[in-house]
């Protein structure tokens, strides 16, 4: 196919499939954005942090790792405000966005059975495959874009007993998002690979799932700390994120993202799929 | 040039057999046939004509361009109706058939749109959710028709549809032949396939079992004799025995109804020992042609036959 017959890029799907998900994005977004007010509502007054910290010291300590670890106990505000960033509930929203858009999206055309009418028109699999990933990708950096400005109101909103490094909690978003969207290049490569909308769903949260827990629980349990490394998390939870920006750990999530999802690409346009 | 041409096409699905060694053409003008029980591989063929599967062989070109499957090849020129139209519930029906004509960037689709729609007595600010079934095969017309297409791939056209707009599609299907699309219609309803269509083709567990003009097709097999005896006549019995490929269809009284194979001239001959009132030839319908194809044992006896372009017989 030379350059002249590739039809021209379909930016009426990708208008559609948009507005189709934004409502969707809105409301998760918003959650979010939420979610970090409230966080900095709680830890900017001293005598809710004693508070918030005696409640967390309640919590089951594999829990308060969950939520941050050690950092956390040192009362430091920096450290409580990323409470917002890692906490289960952002995770979980984060996980329906990168896994729901990408299969919703190609499996779920698929087997609605519009998918056949979107390919009888001149369009190619690629440039299908390209709309939902670009929709997934940039959805999920949108994500943590809105997280880091609710975490920038938040700092307008409260006056904190300590200064807050937004360049940090930049670092933190940028690279949440990276992780992120290396998770949602996962789904799509299962939304690509797989025929069934919930075999879809079910392998790319599996592993989603199982890569938060073997990170939880090699940071809690001393004696799986050998772990770690085996997971996607630890790209940002064991880095020196805090001082600097890990560009190594960046570069592999990176290559990690673009090689899954040109995987994707080739599967999706190789196989046949069952209209 | 054929507008669509398939050589040798097979596609196998893992071990099973989708469709094997498929060949024809259909010319620019030409309304063709493609008939075929459930399962003899009907949407297959479809589908690799689309470029929506990739054939195990064999290769198909559509406006003398070769079919890469995926690509969206000449996809702006076809029109196409999916067997099983399935579309978005919630946006109205003009917007996900214009964004659907969009991905083709035919900007002029809309005014042809709003026509296709009066014309079929649609209302098209609808969410397509609400439609009935009947309504729903309306915009999937729409959906084949509304870029004037030099290619219409039609599977079951008119399913759902009352007469009156059935006629209305058969039309449609008709003026687009006339001003040269080549129509591949798929359909189980025989009638319209013999009346707008000029050759057909017949498709049995993935193979080609015929391919022949409609008038060919309906001669083919068995051909009937109504014999009505003068008034008193005992109704004989037929020596079946003697008359090979002869069969009784039933016995009224005074009036036998028979079916015969190959020539006439043996039943004749044992007809005219009585005396006879007169002798009819109902016509053989698609339908009992049809039925006749599929009891057929198993083989290919695939031969082609002449086209007659967008005739109506």
């Amino acid at each position: 196919m030379t350059r002249l017959d590739r039809p021209p890029f379909p930016l009426t799907l990708l208008r559609f499939w948009f507005l189709r998900l934004l409502p969707a994005w809105f409301g998760i977004a918003a959650i979010i954005f939420l979610m970090q007010i409230a966080i900095a509502a709680i830890v900017h007054d001293n005598a809710n942090v004693r508070t918030f910290l005696g409640f967390l010291r309640l919590l089951p300590s594999i829990v308060r790792t969950a939520l941050g670890g050690d950092m956390l106990d040192s009362g430091n505000m920096t450290a409580l405000l990323t409470v917002g960033y890692q906490h289960p509930f952002v995770m979980f929203l984060y996980m329906v966005f990168a896994v729901g858009t990408p299969t919703g999206l190609l499996v779920g055309e698929v087997q609605r059975g519009t998918m056949e009418l979107i390919l009888s028109r001149p369009i190619t699999k690629t440039q299908v495959y390209i709309c939902a990933a670009v929709l997934t990708l940039v959805g999920m950096f949108c994500l943590v874009m809105v997280m880091f400005l609710g975490t920038v109101a938040a700092v307008h909103i409260y006056t904190f007993s300590e200064p807050i490094d937004l360049n940090l909690f930049f670092r933190l978003a940028m690279n949440g998002g990276l992780l992120a969207s290396t998770f949602g290049a996962f789904a799509l490569l299962c939304a690509a690979s797989l025929g069934r909308l919930y075999s879809a769903i079910g392998v790319a949260v599996g592993f989603l799932t199982l890569n938060y827990f073997i990170a939880i629980v090699a940071a809690w349990w001393p004696k799986m700390e050998f772990m770690r490394k085996v997971t996607l998390f630890y790209l940002i939870y064991y880095s020196d994120l805090w001082q600097r920006w890990p560009v190594e750990n960046m570069a592999k999530l990176a290559a990690i993202l673009v090689v899954t999802a040109i995987v994707g690409g080739i599967i999706w346009r190789r196989r046949d799929l069952s209209l | 040039m054929a507008s669509v041409e398939i050589r040798s096409l097979t596609k196998w699905y893992g071990g099973s057999r989708g469709v094997e060694d498929i060949t024809f053409a259909i010319e620019a003008g030409e309304i063709f046939g493609y008939l075929g029980p459930n399962g003899a591989g009907k949407t297959t063929t479809i589908r690799c004509i689309m470029g929506l599967l990739r054939p195990s062989s064999g290769e198909v070109c559509v406006l003398g361009r070769r079919v890469a499957p995926g690509r969206g090849t000449q996809h702006g020129r076809i029109g196409y109706l999916p067997g099983e139209f399935r579309i978005w519930g919630r946006p109205k029906a003009r917007t996900s058939l214009g964004m659907l004509a969009d991905l083709g960037g035919d900007r002029s689709a809309a005014a042809r749109r709003k026509a296709l729609a009066e014309r079929l007595d649609l209302n098209l600010n609808r969410p397509v959710g609400d439609l009935s079934k009947g309504n729903r095969q309306k915009v999937a017309v729409i959906l084949a028709f509304q870029h004037q297409p030099d290619v219409l791939i039609l599977d079951e056209p008119t399913a759902g549809l009352d007469p009156l707009m059935r006629q209305v599609v058969l039309d449609m299907i008709c003026e687009a032949a006339r001003d040269g699309a080549a129509v591949l219609l798929s359909s189980h309803d025989l009638s319209e396939v013999s009346a707008i269509c000029g050759r057909a083709a017949i498709l049995r567990d993935g193979r080609l079992v015929e391919m022949a003009p409609i008038s060919e097709i309906l001669q083919q097999g068995e051909h009937r004799l109504k014999v009505w005896f003068k008034d008193g006549v005992l109704l004989p019995e037929v020596p079946l025995w003697h008359l090979p490929g002869v069969r009784v269809v039933e016995r009224e009284p005074g009036v036998l109804h028979v079916a015969y194979q190959g020539t006439a001239d043996p039943v004749l001959k044992w007809i005219s020992q009585f005396p006879v009132d007169r002798v009819t030839t109902p016509q053989t319908s698609l339908q009992e042609a049809f039925i006749q194809y599929y009891q057929q044992q198993p083989g290919s006896i695939t031969r082609t036959g002449g086209a007659l372009k967008g005739s109506r017989s």
